[in-house]
């Protein structure tokens, strides 16, 4: 039996393809995978923000109380609910936002930013309004 | 049980399953139970919306949960 030579194998040898579609689906599941992470973040972020909100009317219509100082009065009389809802819940939400907008940005292959931004933008105000709970829990 | 039983649109998560509807009215009557429980006590309308508020909030929030693990579920299996 005759052995193909290494110079027919070589001309042979295709290298592996992605196809466009495949690719494209790829995508297109990751940005929905992004889309539901920031709506989950949304409703477990939203009470934190609900209570924060309610603090800073009472500062407004109490001058003597200002929202830090409520917040920790709440952190005392609830420590484990409190550090849940202010601290372990916008850490957690923020990383899985990031990974979502990461993995995004990955697979669009160097996307220009503004409509990078217009796809992913729920994802960052999420980050953002983790980043402001954080600062007003740790102040 | 077949996965999934809610579909997001949007922000909302909407059912498409019977199971998904016993979830989403099995979340209403538990607000309307604590809406009432909290106005029995409460001393004023602004009193009981500000708490059933955050009652509700926390059921949006355990609801979207349950919506969200059908959903990633589903796209597993």
């Amino acid at each position: 039996m005759k052995k193909p030579s290494f110079e027919e194998q070589l001309e042979n040898m295709k290298k592996p393809e992605v196809s466009e579609l495949k690719h494209q689906e790829f995508l297109s599941a990751t940005i929905t995978k992004a889309k539901d992470n920031s709506a989950l973040s949304w409703w477990w972020l939203i009470i934190p923000l609900y209570l924060i909100a309610a603090f800073i009317i009472k500062s407004f219509y109490m001058p003597q109380s200002n929202l830090i100082s409520d917040i920790h009065e709440l952190k005392k009389e609830h420590y484990f609910t409190t550090t849940l809802c202010f601290l372990i819940l916008p850490l957690v939400f923020a990383i899985l936002n990031m990974i979502s907008i990461r993995k995004t940005f990955f697979l669009s292959g160097n996307p220009a930013i503004i409509p990078f931004i217009k796809v992913v933008w729920f994802n960052v105000l999420i980050i953002a309004l983790s980043v402001i709970i954080l600062i007003v829990f740790i102040l | 049980m077949k996965l999934p039983w809610f579909k997001r649109v949007g922000l909302f998560y909407i059912p498409i399953s019977i199971i998904g509807w016993i979830i989403l009215i099995c979340g209403i009557a538990y607000a309307v139970n604590v809406f009432i429980e909290i106005d029995s006590i409460s001393h004023s309308v602004s009193d009981t919306l500000i708490n059933f508020v955050l009652y509700l909030l926390i059921i949006g929030a355990i609801y979207s949960l349950i919506a969200f693990l059908s959903i990633r579920a589903s796209n597993k299996t």
